[in-house]
């Protein structure tokens, strides 16, 4: 599958459109994914974010539920034409309030955003025709077969009837649904629920596709077909802004990232940037009385006497030290928590992930994912065998 | 806004419900088997109602006025169908807003937002496709109808006037059920609401006896009540003839239920999907 959408299209700057020319005609043997991440960050010595540059620009985005829930709390970013960009945060962190303010379906509070050089105050409308959107909740109708729902949506998006039907069998073959495309979609498994649901938001070619929580409440086999589908998307051209409560997933798929907690963001930059900005082993340790701010306090003071420490946090279930040789330090780190009467529970050695990272702007660690029960019908039980 | 592109949404919506509709058990259930215990059930349960005399007072020798005279027509069966084609247009039409409440919940209905289509288009091709349900449905009652005997008075045009009101009245209730799922966002509710304040309706009209045969107090609600005007309109195409008050009548309180129902549905509308 080849979108040669992005070919020439407005607001892109000249030495931009050769890049992204590229791209969608990929020249053999040149790997088409360091094609995008060249795209991603092309233009040397500009410093600015320009219109061009970014194909979303927020700035200062407040979303405030009633009463005074401050779901989404004045953050800003961009989101260079090319890249995958992700948030990465908890449950309730605001990911999907920011995904629905930018996709049309919330109103903001306050802020701006631009999409494609579009105003989302004044030109939602026009928006809405180059964006695509698959929820976190899968949005396919049970009733329709996977075609119909996919043709459904060429009618939506006023694809011209001649083109419809190839675009269909064309992306029916692309997630793989070509043996139960003709079968309703209530029969479908999670897995296959959630490709339509993916190829239901492909079929206009978006220009800027919107990913809320892919993966989650897929198995891992699942989950990493959708990945590997993702990547494909992206090394063709589209840009593709995704949220995940998932560290490996932010990890593999993501250009650049935002780690957001309670509406705000707390660190943003690469995947690679961001674990480095640690810069030390991260020795984790649990402690038995899990949280008492006394202990953690004489168990970081036990700890920042030990030369080679860099630095000492508390989080949630005790203290995390970082540390450049971290193995080596081990042993002299229980030593001083025994002398200093603190009763280790668990004790965690690793080098830098997103984990850390997460646990070093936020002092916790991501919280676990919550079950949400199935809304109950009263006309038709549900049909979601695998969900 | 290009009328091309509206009326290829709107048929798109439109062309969804239809499928749906044609797809699940419960309509099978709404359009056949529920008219039919209706007819049998009620036909039987009540069918001594046309052995009574009234005596009329004054009279010497006694006369007695028979169902007959109060009802135009001495097969209860033929009577009542009409209730029958009331109650199948109101169930139906109070499962409209469950199907708008399932966009809801399921995510479709972002599924829709999202798209570059006119937010009207969503409500427009529901409405229609409710209608065109009600339509159907109303069809198979009188089939059913013709099948155990009953009798049109006023012919063909008379049927077609009889399809119409079906139509519009269900188009118009359907507004209310579609309000109360937009309003609660939840399709127990949803019915419960509708079935509260329907059947109630139905059975304080003249739709199941005629007036006189009420109770004092059943007559006085049933007075006021619109759906007694639907009602006796249909009675009159099916049993006397074409009475141009009635219906006139009836085709007020239509406008009216539908101009009320479909506003505020829309506002609703219009405040759900503007997030």
């Amino acid at each position: 599958m080849n979108f040669g959408y992005l070919k020439n299209h407005e607001g892109v700057a000249p030495a931009m459109s050769q890049q992204v020319e590229q791209i969608a005609s990929p020249v053999p043997g040149a790997a088409p994914a360091t094609g995008a991440k060249a795209a991603a960050s092309a233009a040397p010595g500009r410093k600015v974010i320009t219109k061009a540059d970014a194909i979303l620009l927020v700035k200062y985005l407040k979303k405030v539920f009633d009463p005074d829930i401050r779901a989404v709390d004045g953050i800003s970013f961009n989101v260079k034409r090319g890249e995958i960009f992700g948030f990465l945060g908890p449950n309730g962190a605001g990911k999907s309030t920011t995904i629905k303010i930018i996709t049309t379906l919330i109103q903001k509070t306050s802020g701006t955003v631009f999409v494609d050089g579009l105003d989302l105050e004044h030109q939602p409308a026009k928006i809405r025709e180059i964006i695509g959107y698959a929820a976190q909740d899968v949005g396919v109708d049970d009733d329709l077969t996977g075609r119909e729902n996919l043709r459904l949506q060429t009618r939506f998006y006023h694809i011209p009837r001649s083109e419809s039907e190839d675009r269909v069998n064309l992306i029916i073959k692309t997630v793989g649904l070509e043996d139960s495309a003709d079968r309703r979609a209530g029969t479908y498994s999670g897995g296959m629920r959630r490709r339509l649901d993916l190829a239901m938001a492909l079929i206009s070619k978006p220009k800027l596709l919107f990913l809320d929580e892919p993966t989650t409440g897929l198995d891992p086999q699942n989950r990493i077909s959708v990945w590997n589908y993702i990547k494909s998307l992206n090394e063709q051209g589209m840009t593709i802004f995704l949220t995940t409560q998932y560290m490996e997933e932010a990890d593999r798929l993501c250009d650049r990232l935002c780690i957001i907690d309670h509406g705000r963001i707390m660190a943003q930059g690469t995947p690679a940037a961001l674990k480095s900005e640690i810069g030390a082993d991260v020795i984790q340790i649990a402690l038995k009385s899990d949280g008492e701010k006394k202990v953690q306090d004489i168990a970081r003071e036990a700890l920042r006497r030990i030369p080679g420490v860099q630095e000492v946090q508390n989080y949630d279930a005790g203290v995390a030290a970082y540390a450049k040789n971290g193995p080596s330090l081990v042993p002299q780190i229980v030593r001083m928590l025994d002398d200093a009467g603190v009763q280790i529970a668990q004790l965690t050695l690793s080098a830098p992930s997103l984990d850390d990272v997460f646990l070093k702007h936020t002092g916790h660690q991501m919280r676990s994912e919550e079950v949400k029960p199935p809304s109950r019908m009263i006309w038709g039980a549900r049909r979601r065998p695998s969900r | 806004m290009s009328v091309s592109n509206y009326l290829v949404e709107v048929n798109g919506i439109f062309g969804r419900w239809i499928k749906k509709t044609l797809r699940r058990p419960q309509f099978l259930f709404f359009s056949l088997v529920q008219p039919i215990v209706w007819f049998v059930l009620f036909t039987q349960a009540f069918s001594s109602i046309t052995n009574i005399s009234v005596p009329i007072p004054g009279t010497s020798p006694q006369l007695f006025k028979t169902f007959k005279d109060f009802a135009g027509t001495s097969s209860y069966l033929t009577f009542f169908s009409a209730a029958v084609i009331i109650q199948t247009v109101i169930s139906s039409a109070m499962q409209s807003g469950i199907g708008m409440v399932t966009d809801l919940e399921s995510g479709y209905m972002d599924k829709m937002r999202v798209a570059p289509i006119h937010r009207s288009a969503i409500l427009m091709g529901k409405v229609l496709s409710d209608g065109v349900r009600i339509l159907i449905q109303t069809a198979v009652i009188m089939i059913l109808g013709f099948a155990l005997g009953v009798t049109v008075a006023t012919g063909v045009g008379g049927l077609l006037l009889l399809f119409a009101i079906a139509m519009t009245f269900g188009i118009a209730w359907s507004g209310i059920s579609t309000f109360i799922g937009l309003a609660t966002k939840n399709s127990e509710a949803t019915l419960m609401i509708s079935i509260l304040t329907t059947f109630p309706l139905l059975f304080l009209s003249t739709a199941v006896m005629p007036k006189p045969l009420l109770q004092d107090w059943i007559q006085t609600v049933a007075t006021y009540n619109p759906m007694s005007y639907v009602a006796d309109a249909l009675h009159g195409l099916i049993i006397t003839g074409f009475d141009w008050v009635g219906l006139g009548y009836a085709a007020l309180i239509i406008l009216a239920v539908g101009a009320i129902s479909l506003s505020a549905t829309t506002s609703m509308f219009r405040r759900t999907v503007s997030g």
